[in-house]
Parts: C-alpha cells; sequence; structure tokens
C-alpha cells in the first residue's frame, strides 16, 4: 500500500481543508484518518492518506505547495510504512489516569511531569493546557490523559509527581479516567 | 478525549466544592448469628462483623487515592439488635451495643448502627429490653447509633412506644450531662424508615436484605450551591424552572461519582453492591451547608417564608438527578436539615430566623425530619414526645420518611449554646413552645390508626 502522513500548520482560515482535501481528490488518493487542532490561531492538521499506485509523496507534496500558495500553510507528506514501533506493538495492559497540574504555567512545566511520567513508564495519550492566566486555578491548568502499565507502582508515581508539585508549587493530581468519565457523561 | 470542561467541573466538585463520599456503609445480616446465650451472640456477631467488613477501611483508602476523592467515613449497619437479640434482657443489650462497639474500634470504621428496634405496631420482649438499654448502651459506647421506628403510614403511630422514646431521650441526655447530651445525639427515632439507609444515626440493615451489601452514601450540598452559585451568575434569566434543572444535573453528576465507589468498593469486597443514596448532608464546614444553598437561591436566610416552597423544589430535584443517574437510589436520597450539623442553620437558628415550628413545616417537605435540635434541658419527657408524634404524623400520612434527633440539653435553656463535636456540630438550644409542661394527650398512650389511604385531600 502505498499510504502517505501529510501534516498541514498555519494560521487558521476558512478552506484550508477544503483545499488540501480537493487535491488528494485530484490525486486519487483517499483520506483513511485524519484529526485537526487549533491552539489559539495556529491550525495543525495530521492525514493518513492512501495514494494511487503511480503516485509519489514528493508529487502530492509539490500539488499542494503550488495549489496552496497565498495561504502561508507548511505542509509536509512523509511516505508511511504501517509499521508501529516496539511499544506499540508490545503494548502491555494498562489503566487510564488523568494527572492534573494546577498552577501558574512556568518554563520547563511539561518537561518536569512528562519527563517523570516517561520514567515510569507512562504514555502521554493526550494533552491539554488552559493557561487564561489570572487567580482562578482552574484558568492556570495542564491536564495529561496517560496511560499507565500495570507494572508501574502508582504510589512512587505519586511520590515523585508530589515532589515536582513542591518544588514548583504546583497542585498535582492522579486520578483514575472513571471518576471523569462516571461524573461527566451521565447520558451513555 | 475528555474535553477541559469536563474535566474542570469534576476538578472542582473535587477540590473546591466539598464532595465527598460521606460514607461507604457496609450492612451485615445478623440472623444466623442468634443464639440464646448472650457469650455466643457476642462472639458470634463479633467474628461475623469483623470477617466480613474487615477489609472495608484499607479498601476506601485504596479507592479514595483512585480516584482522588474522599470517603468520610466508613460505617457498619446490622441487622435490628431487637430482632436478633430477641432473647435478652436490657443489661444483655448493653453488652451486645458494647461488643458492636469493640468490632466497630477493631475494623478501624467511624459508627455502627442498628442498635434498633422496629416497633411502629406493637413492642416484643427484645424491642422492649433494647429500647430500655439505649441510654445506658449510647452512653458507654463511642462509636454505637441506635434508631427506633414508632410509626409507619400502614401501622399508624404506636403511641406508647413514642411514650416510651421521650422517657428514652431525656434519660440518654442525663446520662451525658457533661457532654450537652451528647447520647442523644445518636438516637433517631423514625416515621417509615427506609431498610437500607447508609447515614447514621437510622443505618440499620433491613430483614429484607441480603446477608452483606455495600451501600454508599454521598454528600455535597457545598458542590449544588456552587452549581447554582455559577448558575446564577452566568445566566442572566435565570428562573426557578433553570435552577431546578441546575440542582438536578448537579445531583446526577454527584451520584454517579457514588455509583463508581461503591461498586468498586462491592468489588473489592466480594459483596454485592446495594444503594447509593444522595443526600444533602452538610457538615459544621463552610461551603457544605445546606443552609447556604438557601442564601445562594436569593432568600434572606433559611427559615424565611420562601424556604419550604424552595425546599420542596431543593429535595425534589435532588430526588430526580439521583433517580436518573443511577437505577439504585435508595435510603433517604433528599435534603438533610439537620442543625447543628450545619452552619448556616445552626447560626439562622440561634438569631430565632428559623423556629422549631417553621422547621417542622419543612419537614413535610424534605427527607428526614427535625434532627440533631438541641432543646432546653427542662423539657418534660411527654412534651418531647408530643414534638416526636408531631413529626411521625407528618410522614405518616405524607407517605414519606421522617424523623426526629432530639437533644434536651441537661441543665441548658432556650438560646444557650451546645457542643457536640466532630460532625455532629454545634448550634443553640431551641425553644419549644410550653415545653416544661405535662401532656395528657401524649400519656394517654394507645396507637393513633393508620391512615386512610384514597379520600386523598
Amino acid at each position: 500500500m502505498n499510504k502517505v502522513l501529510i501534516s498541514v500548520l498555519g494560521s487558521d482560515q476558512p478552506g484550508i481543508m477544503a483545499k488540501v482535501a480537493t487535491v488528494i481528490k485530484q490525486h486519487n488518493g483517499n483520506i483513511e484518518n485524519l484529526s485537526q487542532t487549533l491552539l489559539d490561531n495556529a491550525f495543525g492538521a495530521l492525514l493518513l492518506v492512501s495514494l494511487a499506485e503511480d503516485d509519489s509523496a514528493e508529487k502530492l507534496q509539490q500539488s499542494l505547495q503550488e495549489q496552496s500558495q497565498g495561504m502561508n500553510l507548511y505542509i509536509r507528506v512523509h511516505p508511511w510504512q504501517a509499521e508501529a514501533s516496539d511499544w506499540y506493538s508490545n503494548k502491555r495492559e494498562t489503566q487510564p489516569y488523568i494527572v492534573t497540574a494546577i498552577g501558574p504555567d512556568r518554563q520547563g512545566l511539561v518537561a518536569e511531569i512528562a519527563g517523570e511520567l516517561f520514567k515510569h513508564g507512562v504514555n502521554i495519550t493526550n494533552i491539554q493546557a488552559i493557561f487564561k492566566g489570572g487567580k482562578n486555578p482552574m484558568d492556570n491548568l495542564m491536564v495529561f490523559e496517560v496511560d499507565v502499565p500495570r507494572a508501574t507502582v502508582m504510589n512512587d508515581l505519586r511520590d515523585a509527581l508530589d515532589a515536582i508539585a513542591a518544588r514548583l508549587n504546583l497542585e498535582i493530581s492522579v486520578q483514575h479516567r472513571k471518576i471523569f468519565e462516571s461524573v461527566s457523561n451521565i447520558l451513555n | 478525549m475528555l474535553t477541559p470542561k469536563e474535566i474542570i467541573s469534576t476538578l472542582q466538585m473535587v477540590r473546591e466544592e466539598n464532595l465527598d463520599l460521606r460514607t461507604v456503609t457496609v450492612g451485615i445480616n445478623l440472623t444466623d448469628c442468634v443464639s440464646d446465650d448472650i457469650e455466643t451472640f457476642k462472639r458470634k456477631i463479633y467474628d461475623k462483623i469483623t470477617r466480613t467488613a474487615g477489609q472495608l477501611v484499607v479498601t476506601c483508602k485504596q479507592i479514595e487515592r483512585r480516584y482522588g476523592i474522599e470517603v468520610a467515613n466508613k460505617r457498619i449497619s446490622v441487622s435490628p439488635i431487637g430482632v436478633v437479640g430477641a432473647p435478652f434482657n436490657a443489661d444483655q443489650m448493653v453488652e451486645i451495643a458494647l461488643t458492636l462497639d469493640k468490632a466497630a474500634i477493631e475494623l478501624g470504621v467511624d459508627f455502627v448502627g442498628g442498635f434498633s428496634a422496629l416497633v411502629e405496631k406493637g413492642m416484643s420482649r427484645g424491642d422492649q429490653a433494647l429500647i430500655q438499654a439505649i441510654p445506658q448502651a449510647l452512653t458507654e459506647s463511642q462509636r454505637v447509633c441506635s434508631s427506633v421506628n414508632v410509626a409507619s403510614t400502614r401501622a399508624g403511630l404506636n403511641m406508647d412506644a413514642i411514650k416510651r422514646m421521650g422517657v428514652i431521650i431525656k434519660q440518654a441526655a442525663e446520662m451525658t450531662a457533661d457532654d450537652d447530651g451528647l447520647a442523644a445525639a445518636k438516637l433517631v427515632v423514625f416515621a417509615n424508615i427506609p431498610q437500607d439507609v447508609p447515614f447514621m444515626a437510622g443505618a440499620y440493615l433491613g430483614i429484607g436484605e441480603a446477608d452483606a451489601v455495600v451501600s454508599v452514601g454521598v454528600s455535597g450540598p457545598g458542590v449544588v450551591k456552587a452549581a447554582l452559585h455559577r448558575a446564577m451568575a452566568e445566566e442572566e434569566n435565570l428562573d426557578l424552572s433553570r435552577a431546578a434543572d441546575v440542582i438536578k444535573q448537579t445531583a446526577a453528576r454527584l451520584t454517579r461519582a457514588g455509583e463508581l465507589v461503591g461498586r468498586e468498593v462491592a468489588e473489592i469486597l466480594g459483596l454485592p453492591f446495594g444503594i447509593v443514596d444522595l443526600s444533602l448532608a452538610p457538615t459544621p464546614n463552610e461551603n457544605d451547608s445546606v443552609g447556604e444553598i438557601f442564601e445562594t437561591i436569593g432568600l434572606p436566610a433559611i427559615g424565611a417564608p420562601g424556604s419550604t416552597a424552595f425546599l420542596a423544589m431543593l429535595n425534589d430535584a435532588v430526588k430526580k438527578g439521583g433517580a436518573f443517574a443511577s437505577s439504585h437510589v435508595g435510603g433517604l436520597s433528599g435534603a438533610f436539615i439537620p442543625v447543628c450539623e450545619d452552619l448556616t442553620i445552626a447560626r439562622s437558628a440561634a438569631e430565632g430566623t428559623l423556629r422549631l415550628e417553621k422547621l417542622e413545616a419543612m419537614t413535610a417537605v424534605c427527607s428526614v425530619g427535625l434532627d440533631m435540635i438541641a432543646l432546653p434541658g427542662d423539657t418534660s419527657a411527654e412534651m418531647l414526645s408530643a414534638v416526636i408524634a408531631d413529626e411521625m404524623a407528618i410522614g405518616v400520612i405524607n407517605k414519606k420518611t421522617t424523623a426526629a434527633r432530639l437533644i434536651p440539653a441537661p441543665g441548658k435553656k432556650a438560646g444557650d449554646h451546645v457542643v457536640f463535636g466532630g460532625l455532629l456540630g454545634e448550634g443553640p438550644v431551641m425553644a419549644v413552645n410550653l415545653g416544661d409542661q405535662e401532656n395528657r394527650f401524649v400519656r394517654l398512650g394507645g396507637r393513633i390508626p393508620a391512615p386512610i389511604q384514597s379520600l386523598v385531600n
């Protein structure tokens, strides 16, 4: 299978997806999966596309760049092998937790917490920051959605995160994802 | 992926709004422990309780950490001792209470309930012995709670039992005079007692229940207050329909949290899960008060005209939200208005905004009843019984649970201050109309017949 992974970055504006998808269609490619996100005005999208046999990542990249001129987009098309990483193909049994850090933004915050999570074998599945500033603690929040392997000793992980919290003057909590789901999803 | 809103609202409930699981209560059936030998009976109940709930406290701690929610109390409820201890006399009943106490201390649980009798229609020998033992049992034990069901919609009011309870409450208070009558704060008189309440002092395990069962009592008046407060600040045209909706949705969320924890504790202990009792049960702390919700909605204070109407709406919205969120909602499930356990209610009572008569009216539309009310020490036993009878009649006629937890504080008069400590809180001594007089109506005894169930007007 001739697959490519496309990243599209730029300042948000109407028509980005329309343009990208139209070019893919012209190439007889098919979008198998995609996701887009916004950080303030920064747009980012990731598309997994299967191409026609005679097409290539280079050709598609050229077309995309030509046709999106004037939109100031950074587009990259990478050939994509379906081969997963060792870790991915040997995934161990995990439990989903939510790690939240409440407190003011500061340099190195994500590196500290993500580094500690990595040390304990924890994989981050999603990460979001809500930094609005001000005094309301809920306006200065970092959320890590993580998968914790069974082998990880929760108390050790908590102790390590508590140490970071004390050092950076944060409040860090580690709660099983189920509590958020059961409280939020009343209709399911 | 969870949305920031979902994460923030859950965090807020736990961090700032005092969402806690007031109690995880393990109900333990003691009918298979029966014996006519007191030592055998004591040994059997001690063994069964400590065996069945041996892991309760550690399990709750484990779950607390996993979800980041505090389990404030761990409790045990047992089959009514008046039934399973029927062969024993009052002195032996005290020994049983102390055995329950010892088991509770051994397990590290906060309370054990079920030193109870069900006497709405008549008193058996065991019931009489148990009731006679209550004052001493509650004085000598630390963690035992007692309840006596004296009325029901199907049986009417057992006025002989109500008359007796006035005397018992007075004795219990007098035996603990140094603590403002603390023993009476661990004793509650019921109409239509539910079989599965996890809250104290009324928790016992009904005869129709399983051998052992885990139930959860969720509280969270602070969460409801905060949700209402937010909605009122954000929505310009918020009316009472919308306010009811906010309360209902909040109640549903609270119930979900409770059920999650309850089911998990039950699974780890290998016991069936019973019910979630979602009740707005205050503690004597800021932001954990039912009275504050009244002020948030715009009443000058709890007790002001409008309080009964709002309480009716609040209680109903809590029930609706709970019933929607879980198929097994039980116990009391509603709003409690215990005077001494709630800072704002205690303040209104001290300032005279809230009087006993208004409280009584409010209990017609809320869960439970006249709860944690300190009365003058010279209130006569007959007048205590009369206050109870009034409260029971409200429950019997309205087909709902009502209860009376009255503490005639020895040596105290209306307006004085009493302190019970811990969750039981503190508050003012409230005046009883003609409280020190006799009451010949009560002295007549007998039974007030069960009410007709048709001709509903």
